[in-house]
């Protein structure tokens, strides 16, 4: 009864003023030979204190950012979250309302998600940004479906080889029965080349999907690849690290057509994945293609400023089937999150984060390598990752052997890419001190990978 | 009471020079940028984003959050969205380092307690649901839908069926005609007969070869249990479709009845509606999906397996769709959910749903002689009531009402929801209400519609806006702030 208000006076009561004599009659509807006989098979129910104790005991067996240095990568990072960020978003007013269909009982989250927009649109260069999306690779995979519908062509949509995996796992599952092909092009240099890229567009190609940095942490020549694009009509989608904009170039200043991003490295914990942020920002001549909500300005009878959503008519609850997505329910408690991680930080602590990242990544890339054993894969510039080659080939044994150790040390390439079966990827965000690092690059050439291992 | 500033924009607040979060001074020996990133791809300064101080942000946000109506601070009746208590244990339990800090690609030999609460929780769902397995993958109910429409697609190819259609009752959700349309398929509307159940007659004249799913959200969104429900999924057996199973509302129904035992297939569940996890002020959501055996192959990768004394995850199922999300799924959201069902059991989830069908029949009760229910005395978890004899008799509309309840201090319900219903008003209590707040919210509706017709056209009048122009929103849509003072671009 844990949350219940009705007494057993209450129930007789509400029972007698329905007419009905018991609870059972109101499920009368409920053709008999579909009740449930018996009881759900669930275990038994806990107090709040056998709750906390059942679940800390299971929170215990994990390891975490806190118990374990985090070098992992590859779409989530172990980023700082200032207090505020909780502070706030745990305010019962933001986290248990719901979306602002009565504008007038939610100005608080329909001015958080407006700004929220406007400063996505001024980390990025770009016109519009939506209210969120689920994720990072949903969002690439929606941004994909944009540019088929804003170019009619019913035909290839070309993406680096260099985006992250399950990006393009998404992408494709989406793409799997609309008229649609998606093809990977190769980036054995850790990187797309653009005369590849010129090579193989045609004028049936919808959109190319790069990311930058890429899922190996290298930069691609943005500009060249977008330049390679326009040239047939087709539009260019750029994933992005948003706190790379902090010292790169933001993707509305490369020409960029659409531009999505996981949001999670602003204030959204990591939480084995997910709730994340799926950021979607475009040009202004793209925005009806747009899926999702979109807080707009207006005023009110009065004459004042206040915020609704708008443009719904693009929306799956007025356009049905013929909306531009079938999103509802999207991620605004983690845009809030984003918006006030942003404001927190600013443009000078934006830049101080990103300027950490390159640094301690870089110090970390020289002191792993100075091992003989291990090599950069690509020598490339890099922004907070790069990929490790392990000349003896035991990457798997060397991931379980530090992570016995504390050190979660970087995410195995084998799954994803064969000719980087004997890569890994390290991740160094601003947390990572100079000890941390040096005890990765010692851990990492200590490792006794030779002899049988434990396991972890 | 309200400082003037408190709906200032962050930008207009901001002021060269302030700032919030600082960084630690580098501790690794430095090298020049130049070397490490070329000039060329570099910014010559950081994104223009307002400059705040920590002080300003918090008044700024803790101000703009006074300005919603929200589960914690109001009755919020919003039908079709379970708008039910939050339990804050789930919070501070979902915020353990060793849930809310691990990342997504850790040895699977070191997140062993958060796969063991995964894998329970999918147990669980195939429980309540009567189905057999389950992903928890699809970020929202939405994309619970789209998966199982792909796994449906994948499942008739691999049969060598040509199937094309999907069957939408009309009184369902947006999401389901959008989710058949982004999974390849048509979307063929099916109509209601006036008792607002599945029109059988309509079924039979397009349930051909060619549909692949139906899609039934039941109990519907009428708020009724739509008994036909066995037959209805036995004539698209009978035709080799397969039958999806909405799980919106499945706060009328847990332990009471599963869709599984009605027939379906497939199905969806909205942890954040059912099982409590936060709504979030427009999410995050989870969609799990529930499926018989004979689907099981087609579950998105990578599943969750107990196998040989551990947990792990296979990504190795050749039939498999593929992943609809990047990593796991909306994690955070099923520990919550796995929380609340720990916390209920089976006859806690029993007594959940009880209470929501007995207050959502008790209010309805008081509120029919104000506002006709077209579909009936009764109902599960909701009902939709119709101000349209309001409106010919005293030129008040459906939203007119829900816009004065807000004066009273109580969130209007979704109004214009379902189509089927003229000025529709979709009222759900939840459980989590008490049979006072009930009585306060029918005497609120009793009183506006005796208020007089001017004062209710202009409401509301004690939030903090009055009727938004929304024409003009759409009309000339602004969708971010500019710098009105600097020659931006």
């Amino acid at each position: 009864m844990a949350y219940l208000l009705n007494t057993h006076e209450d129930q007789q009561a509400m029972l007698e003023a329905i007419g009905a004599a018991s609870i059972d009659e109101l499920f009368a509807s409920i053709p008999k030979e579909l009740r449930l006989q018996g009881q759900l098979d669930l275990p038994p129910a806990l107090t709040e204190l056998e709750l906390a104790a059942h679940l800390k005991e299971r929170a215990d067996q994990n390891a975490s950012a806190v118990n374990a240095t985090c070098f992992l990568g590859g779409g989530s990072y172990d980023h700082f979250i200032p207090a505020v960020v909780d502070a706030i978003a745990s305010r019962g007013e933001f986290f248990t309302s719901y979306t602002p269909y009565q504008p007038e009982a939610s100005q608080g989250n329909l001015q958080a998600l407006f700004e929220y927009q406007t400063l996505i649109t001024q980390l990025t260069g770009m016109d519009v940004a939506n209210a969120s999306h689920y994720d990072g690779a949903t969002a690439a995979a929606e941004a994909v479906i944009m540019a088929l519908a804003a170019t009619g062509r019913k035909g290839r949509v070309l993406t680096a080889g260099s985006v992250h995996p399950e990006y393009r796992q998404v992408v494709a599952t989406y793409l799997e029965h609309l008229d649609a092909e998606l093809e990977t092009l190769d980036t054995p240099s850790g990187a797309l080349d653009a005369k590849a890229l010129a090579g193989t567009i045609d004028r049936d190609t919808a959109c190319v999907l790069v990311q930058h940095p890429n899922f190996f942490g290298c930069l691609e020549d943005v500009e060249a690849l977008t330049a390679a694009a326009h040239d047939v009509g087709a539009l260019m989608i750029l994933v992005f690290d948003p706190l790379s904009l902090g010292l790169l170039k933001r993707p509305g200043d490369l020409g960029v057509d659409i531009a999505v991003a996981e949001g999670q490295s602003l204030g959204n914990a990591m939480a084995y994945g997910g709730p994340y942020l799926g950021i979607l920002a475009c040009r202004e001549s793209l925005v009806r293609k747009m899926p999702g909500r979109l807080a707009g300005e207006t005023v009110d009878r009065r004459g004042n400023r206040c915020f609704v959503l708008t443009l719904q008519t693009r929306e799956q609850h007025i356009r049905r089937e013929k909306a531009t997505s079938n999103i509802c329910t999207n991620q605004g408690l983690l845009a809030l999150r984003a918006a006030i991680y942003l404001a927190l930080v600013g443009p000078q602590g934006l830049r101080e984060v990103a300027t950490l990242c390159v640094q301690k990544t870089a110090y970390a890339a020289q002191r792993i390598t100075a091992a003989a054993r291990f090599t950069r894969a690509f020598d490339r510039p890099v922004f907070k990752e790069f990929v490790v080659r392990d000349r003896d080939g035991r990457v798997s044994e060397l991931i379980q052997e530090s992570a016995s150790q504390g050190v979660l040390a970087g995410v195995p390439l084998a799954g994803w890419f064969d000719d980087l079966s004997d890569c890994f990827l390290v991740a160094v965000t601003e947390k990572r001190t100079r000890d941390e690092i040096d005890g990765l690059a010692k851990c990492l050439a200590s490792a006794n990978t030779e002899v049988s291992t434990t396991h972890a | 009471m309200r400082d003037a500033r408190s709906t200032q924009l962050l930008f207009e607040l901001s002021q060269a020079g302030r700032r919030a979060t600082t960084f630690p001074t580098c501790d690794v020996p430095e090298r020049l940028l130049d070397e490490l990133m070329p000039v060329a791809a570099r910014a010559d300064a950081p994104p223009p984003l307002p400059e705040l101080a920590e002080p300003d942000i918090v008044r700024h946000y803790t101000n703009l959050s006074t300005l919603n109506m929200s589960v914690d601070t109001h009755f919020y009746p919003l039908g079709s969205c379970t708008m039910k208590y939050n339990p804050k244990r789930n919070e501070q339990l979902a915020a353990l380092p060793g849930l809310a800090q691990v990342h997504p690609y850790q040895p699977a030999a070191t997140v062993q307690g958060l796969l063991g609460v995964l894998h329970d929780l999918g147990e669980m769902l195939a429980e309540i649901a009567g189905l057999d397995a389950v992903s928890l993958q699809p970020a929202a109910g939405a994309q619970g839908e789209l998966t199982a429409l792909l796994m449906a697609a994948a499942y008739f190819r691999d049969r060598g069926e040509e199937r094309t259609t999907v069957l939408v009752p009309d009184s369902a959700h947006g999401t389901n005609p959008a989710t058949a349309t982004m999974a390849g398929f048509r979307a063929v509307t099916l109509g209601s007969t006036p008792q607002g159940w599945v029109d059988l007659d309509d079924l039979a004249a397009k349930l051909d070869d060619r549909v692949a799913v139906l899609m039934i959200t039941n109990p519907n969104t009428l708020g009724l249990f739509d008994p036909q429900i066995v037959e209805i999924a036995e004539r698209v057996h009978a035709r080799g479709g397969l039958v999806y199973l909405d799980g919106a509302n499945m706060n009328a129904i847990l332990g009471i009845t599963r869709p599984g035992d009605m027939g379906a297939d497939m199905m969806h569940f909205n942890p954040h509606k059912t099982f409590s996890g936060p709504h979030g002020g427009g999410g995050p959501g989870a969609g799990p999906i529930a499926v018989r055996e004979h689907l099981e192959p087609y579950l998105p990768t990578p599943v969750i397996r107990w196998h040989e004394g551990r947990y792990d995850l296979v990504n190795d199922r050749p039939k498999s769709i593929g992943r609809v999300r990047s990593f796991m799924g909306n994690v955070g959201v099923l520990v919550r959910a796995y929380a609340y069902i720990r916390t209920h059991g089976a006859e806690g989830l029993r007594n959940v749903s009880e209470n929501a069908v007995l207050n959502a029949n008790y209010l309805l009760s008081r509120v029919k002689h104000i506002l006709p229910v077209p579909h009936g005395d009764r109902c599960m978890h909701e009902f939709v009531a119709s101000a349209s004899k309001l409106k010919s008799d005293r030129g008040l509309t459906a939203m007119d009402v829900a816009k004065r309840l807000l004066d009273y201090g109580y969130h209007a319900p979704t109004t214009y929801f379902p189509l089927v219903v003229r000025e529709a008003l979709m009222i759900e209590p939840t459980e989590t209400e008490s049979k006072e707040t009930l009585d306060g919210f029918a005497a609120a509706l009793f009183r506006i519609t005796d208020e007089p017709a001017e004062l209710v056209h202009e409401a509301s009048h004690s939030t903090s806006i009055s009727r938004p122009d929304e024409v003009r929103a759409a009309r000339k849509p602004v969708m971010r702030w500019r710098d009105e003072s600097a020659a931006e671009e």
